[in-house]
């Protein structure tokens, strides 16, 4: 009697484990079956990085709602530094988040392994080259591939100059207009050093807010324009990095880098301790929130004095889409979400909350009323001579190893000629590869 | 024997198996099966979502032959160095005292054991801001009684796998004094009573009694600290981040493997990275295990 007991016992519990495990396999995502009305019920998972923009992605969530009562959507902010990780393996595992949003760096990636929705015709019933009319070109070639659309714009965002009022002021120093250019902006960062002891602008090891805006306006580029080969070896491109690296290394007025990787560039320039620094758009909403103490403001970048080729001006732009997975159960369902956070409508909601540029054109408004009293207007503006920022399939694979290389210089173990070197052979050899 | 018997010593046997089932189901599920899945995969090419080329020993190669490689392997050692002899001398010393008749001595317990409660990345943010060159506690200190000039703990290549190694003996030593602890009580106290009576002081007793009598659990802590700081990432990974300077000197192998398999895609050659880290622990563990013939003392 007492064994079978045993028994019973041991096979209820290999039944359980062996349920539980796969019940582990099943996706995070289910249909909840049908409601009263006919129409399916659907809850689905929106997958985004910025907790600044969550509250605009969820604004978006609850408006849908009102319409689609019987959609439910579940926003879900990841870190940055893991969201990568997180959304390759849930594509492994064949579990992609209903909606997400997408980068430049990865977009080429996930496009051609088939992985994203066809979006093309998502608008076709109501405009006629919806996307053309209503976004600008270069938004709408980031979620191109092959000639087909596999996202919605989302946004944009570019580079300006931002500096600190009060310090200026303190310094006796004019605040940063049109014409400066890359040596105003070295005098100007000089005195203030000098003056009043802080630091006159910050100039960290940084992509995107940093180098890659100077190479291209030196008349250098990292990524030639159909992408078939990198450009480090460019006069142009070497003069760019190496004029960035020397604002940290060869003058006072900027942290060194050790510094920069206790202290993010931008908590430096936020507790009032800086002058000027490069700034994203995207950092907006956070500092307008929560550094209302610091009297700061934006001009455009400066531009280079003696260029090698072009007229010494750029910035770099980037843009995210929205997608969602070819092959996901909601596919439906997240396309109709999708189409509403891509129409005017959604995209005055977004940029109400704050979230960064709204790709929609018309409808930066929105947006810049957001930040009474701060020149944002120059975000737009330099979209004139903004430069994509670059990118291509292996972006994923280079980009990291990239700012690897570039840490060398900083640390003086290499010289900006021998890295443009390695990075020309690196980044080639990647593409290459593709 | 005959059937009868036998029959019943197999249905014995079988309900043994179902017993130990559910452990093993997991143990092949969730270790064994990624376990060689892992050494095949690390000879493959991977592409990207799941493209995988068969590429013979070329990652065991590349591996070998790269310079971070090498030096990754060099800093795990290095900090396996810092961290397990004095962590356990720490907390074995703690250990002692801990046992003794003090007051106060479950409050001083549970104080020791808290930091093993407490989420490692949460450990590593909070020294992160104490290390911190400018604004952090530890130099402020340190500028209060006149050592001004400012010690870039986790930036200085040379004093930044120190500073690690530091965050890792103290989330440590509360655990390993516990299970030390539990060794020492259960020396029988006539040792030390015949150790008083012959005038030995209590520096000699914890060398000839307490080390001796406590060996096996020490030489299971050696052990577990051992593997523990072979695997270190966590609290190096949340500390130090990929645009410090030092992070050359930091990087360990598991945090090299992480970077090839999850940030450059490359989980073949990340797991050729991972079958080393294992070779490594294994030989350790093994050469520890013949050596604790010499030291170890089970009689009690």
């Amino acid at each position: 009697m007492k064994k079978k007991w045993v028994r019973m016992i041991a096979i209820a519990l290999v039944g359980a484990i062996s349920m539980s495990l796969s019940a582990c396999g099943n996706s995070t995502t289910k249909n909840n079956g049908t409601s009263a009305d006919g129409s399916k019920k659907a809850k689905l998972t929106f997958q985004i990085w910025d907790t600044f923009q969550q509250k605009g992605m969820e604004d978006l969530a609850k408006a849908y709602n009102e319409k689609h009562p019987n959609v439910t959507i579940d926003v879900q902010t990841v870190n940055w530094d893991e969201y990568w990780t997180k959304l390759e393996a849930s594509a492994n595992s064949n579990s992609l988040p209903d909606i997400f949003w997408m980068h430049t760096n990865e977009f080429s990636r996930y496009a051609d392994a088939g992985l994203l929705a066809d979006m093309t015709d998502l608008y076709k019933e109501d405009e006629v080259d919806y996307y053309n009319k209503h976004f600008a070109k270069g938004l709408v070639d980031n979620v191109t591939y092959d000639g087909k659309l596999y996202g919605v714009p989302k946004d944009y965002d570019t580079i300006a100059l931002m500096y600190n009022k009060d310090i200026f002021d303190q310094a006796g120093v004019k605040y940063p207009d049109s014409t400066w250019t890359w040596e105003t902006l070295k005098t100007a960062a000089d005195t203030i050093h000098k003056k009043t002891g802080n630091f006159g602008f910050l100039a960290p090891l940084d992509d995107q807010q940093g180098y890659y805006n100077l190479i291209y306006q030196a008349g250098g580029h990292l990524i030639n324009e159909d992408k078939t080969a990198s450009g480090f070896n460019e006069e142009g491109t070497k003069k760019g990095l190496s004029e960035w690296i020397s604002w940290q290394l060869d003058h006072d007025f900027s942290p060194k880098q050790a510094a920069f990787a206790e202290n993010d560039f931008t908590e430096i320039f936020m507790s009032g301790k800086a002058g000027m620094c490069f700034i994203g758009s995207w950092m907006m909403s956070n500092f307008y929130n929560n550094y209302k103490d610091i009297n700061w403001d934006f001009a455009i970048l400066p531009k280079c004095d003696n260029p090698v080729k072009g007229e010494g001006r750029a910035t770099i732009y980037n843009g995210l889409s929205y997608a969602t997975p070819a092959k996901g159960k909601n596919v439906e369902a997240a396309k109709d979400f999708i189409k509403f956070m891509g129409s005017e409508e959604g995209m005055k909601i977004a940029s109400k909350s704050g979230c960064a540029i709204p790709a929609y054109e018309g409808t930066e408004n929105a947006w810049f009323e957001q930040y009474a009293g701060k020149n944002v207007k120059v975000f737009v503006e330099m979209m004139e001579y903004g430069v994509q920022f670059p990118y291509t399939k292996s972006k994923a694979e280079w980009g990291d190893k990239v700012t690897a290389s570039i840490l060398e210089i900083y640390k003086g173990n290499k010289t900006v000629e021998e890295v443009s070197k390695e990075l020309q052979t690196l980044v080639d050899g990647c593409i290459a590869e593709e | 024997m005959n059937t009868k018997l036998k029959k019943k010593k197999q249905k014995k046997n079988l309900i043994a198996y179902i017993m130990i089932a559910p452990t093993m189901i997991g143990l092949v599920i969730l270790n064994i099966i990624p376990f060689f899945e892992t050494i095949r995969m690390s000879f493959y090419k991977s592409g990207s979502f799941g493209k995988w080329t068969f590429c013979g020993i070329d990652n065991y190669i590349k591996m070998f032959s790269s310079s971070g490689f090498w030096r990754s392997t060099w800093n795990t050692t290095y900090f396996v160095i810092l961290t397990v002899p004095i962590g356990v001398f720490i907390s074995l010393v703690l250990a002692v005292f801990l046992n003794a008749k003090i007051k106060g001595r479950t409050i001083f317990r549970a104080i020791y054991f808290l930091p093993m409660v407490v989420a490692p990345t949460a450990v590593a943010m909070v020294w992160k801001w104490m290390y911190n060159s400018e604004y952090g506690i530890i130099n402020n200190f340190l500028r209060s009684i006149g050592i001004s000039n400012t010690i870039n703990w986790i930036t200085n290549s040379k004093t930044a796998l120190l500073a690690c190694a530091i965050v890792a003996i103290w989330s440590a030593i509360g655990y390993d004094a516990i299970l030390l602890l539990s060794g020492i009580q259960s020396i029988s106290k006539s040792y030390y009573e015949a150790a008083k009576i012959d005038g030995a002081s209590g520096i000699k007793q914890f060398f000839h009694i307490t080390i001796p009598m406590v060996s096996p659990t020490l030489f299971f802590v050696i052990i577990m600290r051992a593997m523990t700081s072979l695997k270190m990432f966590d609290i190096i990974y949340m500390m130090i981040e990929e645009r410090n300077p030092a992070i050359r000197s930091t990087e360990t192998i598991l945090m090299l493997f992480y970077k090839e398999s999850f940030v450059n895609n490359n989980q073949g050659y990340g797991s050729a990275i991972v079958i080393w880290a294992f070779l490594i622990i294994g030989v350790v563990t093994l050469v520890q295990f013949i050596g604790q013939k010499k030291w170890v003392n089970y009689e009690t």
